[in-house]
C-alpha cells in the first residue's frame, strides 16, 4: 500500500508539473498583453515598458517559471513588496495582494460550498436511486427518474437566479445568500449556503440517482444477492449489505470527479450568489491576464482533481477485496 | 416423504407472453435419498429449485399446486415464514461459486451470517462454527481459509465452501443446482463424493439438478428426467438405467459418451431444439422431435397430454406400450455390440 | 393613457432633450409620495439633466458642503459593487470606480461642487480656489487653506503637495494619470526625472512657504485646475509614505478611514476625526458608517435593489447599472420610478475609419448618412437604454459645449440612403467595399447586422470581422490593422476638448490613440495653438469649433450610439445622484433615512 501511494504521488506531482508549464507557456501564447492592463488609460510606451519590468514579465519565459516553481519551494523576494515566505505565488497582477493569501482566503468559501452540496447531493441521489431501483417501474421509480433528468437539464444560473427572486427577495425564505465563517456564526454560515447548496446539488443529484439505480437494479439480479435470499436474509439486510456494496464503487468513481471539480471552484454558482470563491478568482485571473493568480487557480484545480483520483483509487482497495494488492 | 410436489405450475407473465415454464410437475424426496433431476436448458428444472425457495418475484410469476415440506405447506406461506425456512431447513447451492458468493464479504463473514441469522448465535461462536464447516467440507488450513476472499479460492474448494455455506444449520434438504458444471471432472467426482459422504452423517434429502446423467449416475438413488417443464420419466436410478421408458430418455443416454461405447460408432444427440414454453406443442411435448411419432401416429401424440404412468414407481410418459419399448431398447443394444 | 405609456413617455422626453443638449428647466427629482393605485399620473422619475459645469470662486471654495434636499445625518450606509477597489493609492488611480471611491478618504488641490442637481463648480478641494494662473499660462499657484489635516491630525503642507507629485514619476507608479508629469518636464517624463525617493527633487514645483505651491509648466495649459481634479492628483502625507504598500493602507485626509478591509469581500469606513467640513466644500459625509460589500454581479445587485427588502433599504450601488436582462422591467415598473436614476454615458464613442485606406471623404460621408442610428439604438434597447450623439466631444464633459448636426441625425435617425448614395455616385467609388472589425459581443453581432443591412441598402458591401474582445483594442490599434471601420471610444479626463481632441487625433503609432490615422499639420497646429491659449473661456468655444472643423473637413469617424446607464437605489437612500463625468453615483450627497 506505501508502495502504491509513493508511486501514485510522484505520478502527482509530474502531471502538476506539466499542466504548470503548459499553462505558462499558453498563457504568453495569448496576444493579450497583462502590462497593459497595469498601465493607465494613457500609457506612453516607456510606461507600458515599466509596468512589464515591474511585473516581472520582460524577463526571458524560461526564467520566469523557474523563478515561479522555485518560489513555491523556497519563496522569493520582490522588488518593494518585499518578501513572499514559501509556498509563494507571487503577487496578483490586478492589486497586488499576495496570491497565496488570496486562495486561503478563498478556500473556505469554496470548501464549504463544495462539502455541503456534496453531502447532500451523495445522500439524496444514491437515497432516490435506491428507492427507485427497488420500486422498479412503479410510479415512484418513474417520478424519481424525470426528477432527476429534469435537475440534470437545468442550468445553475437559470433555477439559481429563480430561486433568488422567489425565494430571498419575493417571500424572503431563505436568506440573503452570503458566506460568513463558520468560526464566526455557524448559524449565518449555514443560512448563507443553505440555497447554493440545494442548488448546486439538484444539478449533480441526478447523476448519482441514475447511477445508482441502475448499478442496483443490476445488482439485484447479481447470483450473490439471490444466495443470500437463499440463505434466507432478510430483504432489507440483502438490499443494503449485498446489492449497495456493489455500487460503491461507481458512485465513489464519479464522487471523486465531482469532488475534485468542485473545489477547483464552482464558477456558476459562485456567480450567480455572489459567493467570492475560486471560481470567480479564476476567471477574473483570465478576463485580466492576471498570470499569478491564474497559475495559482489551475494548479490548484489539477491538484484537487489529481488527489481525489488517488484517494479514490486507495478506497477502491478498501471497497472491493478484489482489488486490494498482494 | 419429506418433500412432496403435487401438480406444480409455475408461469411467467413475461411481454411475449406467459412462459409455462413447469406445467403440472409431481415428486417425492425421502430423508436421506438423493433424487436427480435431468433434464436440457429449458426442462423447467431450476425454475422448480427455486419454485421450492420460494424465490420467484410474485409479480411476475404464478405459482399453483403444493409443495409440502415435511408436512407444511410451503406454497403461500409468509415471507418470514420462508426466510427462517431458507438455508435452515432447506438450503441451496448454485452452479457458479464465483458469481454465487459474495466478493465483499470473506468466507467465513459469508458462513457465519447464516448461523447467526437462524440460531441466535454469538459473533464467536458463529466462527468457530464456520471453521468447523470448512473443516468438514475438506478445506484444509480452515482457520487461515476463513478469512479469506472467495476470488482467493480455487473452484473446487470455492464450490466446497458454498456446500459448507449451505450445511451449516445442517438443513433437512439440500438441493444442488448444476453443483458440479463449473467445475473440471476430478473436482467434479470429489464433489460428488462429498455430497455423500454428507449425506450419510447427516440425513439430509438431496435434490442434484443437472443436465449431465453421468453426474446423477453415480449420486443419485432416484431420478426424474424433465422435458419442456413435465416429467417425462422417473424412477429408482437403476430402473431408468436399465430400462428407459421414454425417447427422450434414449435420446439422453444414446448422446452420453461412455467408457463402453464403441469408438468408431458416432454419438447421437437429440434431433432438434427445446421448444418454446410460450407455445408449447399440443399433446406430448416431445413429439416434434420424437422419431417413433409414426409408430403411434400423429393424432395420439398430438391429441391428449400423456401423464406419469405407472403413477408409483417406474413411470414415464409416453403412449408407446411397454413391449414395443423393450424392443426398441433391445435394437439399440444390439445395434451397438454389433 | 396608464402607467407604462406614461413612464415610456417621460424616459423619451428626457432621452430626447438630453439629445438636442438643451438645459431643460425640468424636475429636481420625483415627489417622496409614492403613487397610489387609482391616480392617472405616475410620479415622473428624475429626469436627465445635461449638466452645466464652471469655475467656481473662492467664494465658492469654503465648505461645508451645499445639503441636499431632505438630508438626515448620521447611520450607516451600505454600497455593494462587483469589484473591490484594486489601487487605493492616488498615485494609482485611474478608473472611475477608485476615483469616485477616493472622495470618502482623498483629497486633492481642486474639485468638482454640486451646487444644484446637474450643476457643479470647479473649485478649491484643499486649496483655498481653483487656482491661481500667471505667466501666460505656464504657472498655477495654490493656497493650502487653514485646518486641513491628516487623519493622525498632522497638517497637510505644501510639502506633501510637492511630494505627491514627485513620486508619481516613480517606476512603481504606472498606473495613473500623466498630464501634470509632462507638463511639468517633458513628453517622455520619465527619462526627465525618476522620482524622489533618491533624495533629488523636481525644481518645476516652488514650496516658498508651507501653505503655497507653485507648479511651472514647459507650456501654458489654461485647464490644469481641471487636471488637478483628477483623483489620481490627490496628496500623499510624505511622512507616513510607504511606497508600494500604500496601495494598499493609504492615510486619509477625506472624511472617512478604512476601519477594516477584508480584499474582495468588504470594506468599512468609519469617520475622519480630523476632517473639518468647514473646509470641504464637495464632500457632504453625511452617513457616520459606510459599509462596502463586493462580490455580487449586477443582476444580482439589481435584483436586490428592486426587491428592497430589510436592510437593503439603506443599500446602494456605486457602479452597478441595471443590466440589459432587467432594463426593460426596471423602466416600465412605476413603483421605481422614485429610486430610479440615468444618465447616458459621458464617453466619446465613435466607429472610426481608417484614414490610410479609406480616403475618399466622400465615402465616408456617405456612411454617416446612411447609418442607421434609430436602428442601432433599438438594438440596444431602444430610446431609454441609448442616445444618439452628433458631435465628437461629449455634451457630459465639455464645458462650453454647443450641440450642431451635421449628417442630419437628429431629423432623421434611422439614415438617409438617398443622400448616401448620391454621394457614392459622386465618389470614386459607387460601390465600395469596407471592411468593418468589430468586438465579438453578443449586442455586437446584432448591430453589426443593422450596420451591415443599412449600409448595403446604399450599395456598400460589408466585409465583418469579429475580433476577440480580449485583443480587440490590440487588434485595431496597429497601424495597419487591416480594417476600414472599427468601433472604439475616448474618455475626457476632464470636461475638455484638450483631452479628446490632441489625444484622438495625436501622433499615429502602434497602441495608440489616434485610430483614424488623422495626419493634418493644420490641425496638429490648431490644436497646439487652443492647447496654449491661456483664456480658458476661448479655448473651451475653440475646441468647439474645431470639432465641427474637423467632422466638416475630413469626416473621420462616425459619432456612435451612447448607451444610457439606469441606476436603482435603496428606498431610504437619499441623495443618491449620477456624477455625470464618472458616470458613477457619486458619494458626496449620499445619506441615509432611518
Amino acid at each position: 500500500m506505501l508502495r502504491f501511494l509513493i508511486r501514485r504521488v510522484l505520478g502527482a506531482a509530474v502531471i502538476l508539473l506539466v499542466i504548470s508549464a503548459v499553462t505558462f507557456f499558453l498563457f504568453y501564447a495569448i496576444p493579450a498583453d497583462p502590462a497593459r492592463l497595469a498601465c493607465g488609460k494613457v500609457c506612453p510606451p516607456e510606461t507600458l515598458e515599466q509596468a512589464r519590468r515591474n511585473l516581472g514579465i520582460d524577463q526571458p519565459l524560461l526564467v520566469q517559471f523557474v523563478s515561479w516553481l522555485s518560489g513555491i519551494f523556497v519563496g522569493r523576494d520582490y522588488e518593494g513588496l518585499g518578501n513572499c515566505p514559501a509556498p509563494c505565488l507571487g503577487f496578483s497582477f490586478v492589486n497586488k495582494a499576495p496570491v497565496f493569501e488570496t486562495i486561503m482566503d478563498r478556500m473556505p468559501v469554496t470548501i464549504a460550498l463544495t462539502l455541503g452540496a456534496a453531502v447532500i447531493f451523495l445522500i439524496f441521489g444514491v437515497a432516490t436511486g435506491i428507492v427507485a431501483a427497488l420500486r422498479q417501474g412503479k410510479p415512484l421509480d418513474k417520478i424519481a427518474s424525470v426528477s432527476s433528468l429534469i435537475g440534470a437539464s437545468v442550468q445553475i444560473y437559470f433555477v439559481g437566479t429563480l430561486a433568488m427572486y422567489f425565494f430571498v427577495y419575493q417571500t424572503q425564505v431563505f436568506h440573503q445568500p452570503k458566506y460568513v465563517p463558520i468560526t464566526e456564526d455557524p448559524l449565518g454560515w449555514f443560512n448563507g449556503l443553505l440555497l447554493p447548496w440545494l442548488v448546486l446539488a439538484i444539478i449533480f443529484t441526478a447523476n448519482y440517482t441514475r447511477i445508482t439505480r441502475s448499478t442496483m437494479v443490476e445488482n439485484l439480479n447479481e447470483d450473490s444477492v439471490r444466495t443470500a435470499r437463499a440463505k434466507g436474509m432478510r430483504e432489507r439486510s440483502v438490499v443494503l449489505r449485498f446489492a449497495l456494496r456493489g455500487t460503491l464503487t461507481p458512485i465513489v468513481t464519479i464522487f471523486g470527479v465531482d469532488l475534485g471539480t468542485l473545489i477547483g471552484g464552482a464558477i456558476i454558482t459562485e456567480t450567480t450568489f455572489g459567493l467570492q470563491g475560486i471560481g470567480r478568482l479564476a476567471v477574473r485571473a483570465v478576463d485580466y491576464s492576471d498570470l499569478p493568480t491564474l497559475m495559482a487557480t489551475v494548479l490548484l484545480a489539477a491538484a484537487a482533481i489529481v488527489v481525489m483520483n488517488v484517494v479514490v483509487d486507495s478506497l477502491y482497495a478498501v471497497i472491493d477485496p478484489r482489488v486490494r494488492l498482494s | 416423504m419429506f418433500l412432496e410436489v403435487n401438480d406444480l405450475t409455475v408461469d411467467f407473465h413475461t411481454e411475449d407472453g406467459v412462459v409455462h415454464a413447469v406445467d403440472g410437475l409431481s415428486f417425492e424426496v425421502e430423508r436421506g435419498s438423493t433424487l436427480g433431476i435431468v433434464g436440457e436448458s429449458g426442462s423447467g428444472k431450476s425454475v422448480t429449485n427455486l419454485a421450492v425457495l420460494g424465490l420467484h418475484n410474485p409479480e411476475t410469476s404464478k405459482i399453483s399446486g403444493s409443495i409440502k415440506l415435511d408436512g407444511k405447506e410451503l406454497l403461500g406461506a409468509s415471507r418470514s415464514t420462508m426466510e427462517r425456512l431458507r438455508g435452515n431447513e432447506i438450503a441451496m447451492i448454485f452452479q457458479d461459486p464465483l458469481t454465487s458468493l459474495s466478493p465483499f464479504h470473506s468466507i467465513g463473514a459469508q458462513i457465519a451470517e447464516v448461523y447467526r441469522k437462524h440460531k441466535g448465535a454469538s459473533k464467536s461462536a458463529a466462527w468457530d462454527r464456520a471453521i468447523e464447516m470448512l473443516d468438514r467440507v475438506g478445506i484444509p488450513q480452515p482457520k487461515v481459509r476463513v478469512d479469506h476472499y472467495p476470488h482467493q479460492f480455487s473452484g473446487g474448494m470455492r464450490q466446497r465452501a458454498m456446500i459448507a455455506m449451505a450445511l451449516v444449520c445442517d438443513p433437512g434438504l439440500l438441493i444442488a443446482d448444476e453443483p458440479t458444471t463449473a467445475l473440471d471432472v476430478t473436482v467434479q467426482a470429489q464433489i460428488l463424493d462429498l455430497l455423500r459422504d454428507l449425506q450419510e452423517q447427516s440425513g439430509s434429502a438431496i435434490i442434484l439438478v443437472t443436465h449431465d446423467l453421468g453426474v446423477v449416475a453415480s449420486t443419485a438413488h432416484d431420478v426424474l428426467v424433465m422435458y419442456a417443464g413435465r416429467a417425462v420419466e422417473r424412477g429408482t436410478m437403476r430402473e431408468v438405467l436399465r430400462e428407459p421408458r421414454h425417447p427422450y430418455t434414449w435420446g439422453l443416454l444414446g448422446s452420453m459418451p461412455s467408457l463402453a461405447h464403441p469408438v468408431d460408432v458416432p454419438l447421437r444427440p437429440v434431433r432438434g431444439t427445446p421448444p418454446s414454453l410460450i407455445n408449447v406443442p399440443p399433446g406430448c411435448p416431445f413429439h416434434p422431435r420424437c422419431d417413433y411419432m409414426e409408430l403411434l401416429g400423429r393424432e395420439v401424440c398430438t391429441g391428449e397430454r400423456p401423464e406419469l404412468s405407472p403413477h408409483r414407481g417406474h413411470g414415464d410418459a409416453c403412449y408407446l406400450p411397454l413391449k414395443q419399448k423393450a424392443e426398441i431398447r433391445a435394437r439399440a443394444a444390439g445395434k451397438e455390440t454389433t | 393613457m396608464n402607467h407604462r405609456t406614461r413612464s415610456v413617455l417621460a424616459v423619451l422626453a428626457a432621452a430626447s432633450l438630453a439629445l438636442v443638449g438643451a438645459c431643460a428647466p425640468g424636475n429636481q427629482g420625483a415627489p417622496s409620495a409614492a403613487p397610489s393605485s387609482g391616480e392617472t399620473a405616475a410620479p415622473p422619475q428624475a429626469e436627465y439633466k445635461v449638466p452645466v459645469i464652471s469655475l467656481g470662486t473662492a467664494e465658492d471654495s469654503v465648505g461645508p458642503a451645499i445639503e441636499p434636499e431632505g438630508v438626515v445625518k448620521g447611520g450607516t450606509v451600505t454600497m455593494i459593487d462587483r469589484d473591490d477597489f484594486a489601487h487605493l493609492d492616488p498615485a494609482q488611480i485611474y478608473t472611475n470606480t477608485e476615483a469616485n471611491f477616493s472622495l470618502l478618504i482623498h483629497r486633492g488641490l481642486t474639485g468638482y461642487k454640486r451646487v444644484a442637481e446637474g450643476e457643479y463648480k470647479l473649485v478649491g478641494d484643499l486649496a483655498t480656489d481653483a487656482g491661481t494662473v500667471s505667466d501666460g499660462g505656464k504657472t498655477w499657484t495654490f493656497t493650502l487653506k487653514d485646518g486641513v489635516k491628516w487623519q493622525d491630525g498632522s497638517p497637510i503642507t505644501s510639502e506633501d503637495v510637492k511630494w505627491s507629485i514627485e513620486r508619481m514619476f516613480a517606476p512603481f507608479i504606472t498606473f495613473g494619470p500623466a498630464y501634470i508629469q509632462q507638463w511639468l518636464t517633458e513628453e517622455d517624463y520619465r527619462k526627465a526625472y525618476e522620482g524622489p525617493y533618491d533624495g533629488k527633487r523636481l525644481d518645476a514645483i516652488e514650496t516658498p512657504d508651507e501653505k503655497t505651491v507653485v507648479f511651472k509648466f514647459k507650456t501654458p495649459h489654461a485647464d490644469a485646475n481641471y487636471a488637478f481634479a483628477m483623483a489620481g492628483y490627490s496628496i500623499v502625507p510624505k511622512d507616513k509614505d510607504t511606497k508600494e504598500k500604500y496601495d494598499k493602507e493609504p492615510v486619509s485626509s477625506g472624511p472617512y478611514m478604512i476601519k477594516s478591509h477584508t480584499v474582495d469581500k468588504s470594506m468599512e469606513l468609519e469617520r475622519n476625526p480630523h476632517w473639518d467640513p468647514a473646509t470641504d466644500p464637495i464632500r457632504g459625509a453625511y452617513p457616520d458608517v459606510w459599509k462596502l460589500e463586493f462580490g455580487q454581479e449586477n443582476l444580482q445587485i439589481t435584483d436586490r435593489l428592486v426587491a428592497d427588502n430589510g436592510p437593503d433599504q439603506q443599500a446602494f450601488t456605486f457602479y452597478a447599472s441595471v443590466p440589459p436582462e432587467r432594463l426593460q422591467q426596471v423602466l416600465q415598473d412605476d413603483s421605481l420610478a422614485e429610486r430610479r436614476m440615468i444618465s447616458p454615458s459621458p464617453y466619446g464613442n465613435y466607429y472610426y475609419f481608417n484614414l490610410d485606406r479609406v480616403k475618399d471623404i466622400k465615402i465616408r460621408q456617405a456612411i454617416n448618412y446612411a447609418w442607421p442610428s434609430k436602428q442601432i439604438q433599438q438594438t440596444m434597447g431602444g430610446p431609454a437604454a441609448a442616445a444618439l450623439p452628433t458631435t465628437i466631444l461629449n455634451e457630459n464633459t465639455t464645458v462650453g459645449y454647443e450641440a450642431y448636426d451635421l449628417y442630419g441625425k437628429t431629423e432623421k435617425p434611422e439614415g438617409d440612403i438617398e443622400k448616401a448614395k448620391e454621394l457614392l455616385a459622386e465618389s470614386s467609388d459607387p460601390n465600395p467595399t469596407i471592411v468593418y472589425a468589430y468586438n465579438q459581443t453578443p449586442v455586437q453581432e446584432q448591430i453589426t447586422v443593422v450596420i451591415k443591412n443599412a449600409l448595403e441598402k446604399a450599395g456598400i458591401k460589408v466585409v465583418t470581422k469579429p475580433l476577440d474582445r480580449k485583443t480587440y483594442y490590440d487588434s485595431i490599434s496597429q497601424v495597419e490593422n487591416g480594417f476600414d471601420l472599427y468601433w472604439g471610444g475616448w474618455g475626457a479626463d476632464w470636461p475638455s476638448g484638450s483631452t479628446v481632441m490632441p489625444l484622438i487625433f495625436g501622433p499615429v503609432r502602434d497602441g495608440g490613440y489616434n485610430l483614424t490615422h488623422l495626419r493634418d499639420p493644420e490641425l496638429d497646429a490648431k490644436m497646439k495653438e487652443i492647447s496654449e491659449n491661456p483664456d480658458i473661456d476661448a479655448a473651451n468655444a475653440a475646441w468647439m469649433a474645431l470639432d465641427r472643423e474637423v467632422q466638416e473637413k475630413h469626416a473621420p469617424l462616425v459619432v456612435a450610439e451612447n448607451r444610457i446607464g439606469t441606476w436603482l437605489r435603496g428606498s431610504k437612500i437619499g441623495g443618491a445622484e449620477v456624477d455625470p463625468q464618472m458616470w458613477i453615483i457619486s458619494p458626496n450627497t449620499i445619506f441615509v433615512k432611518p
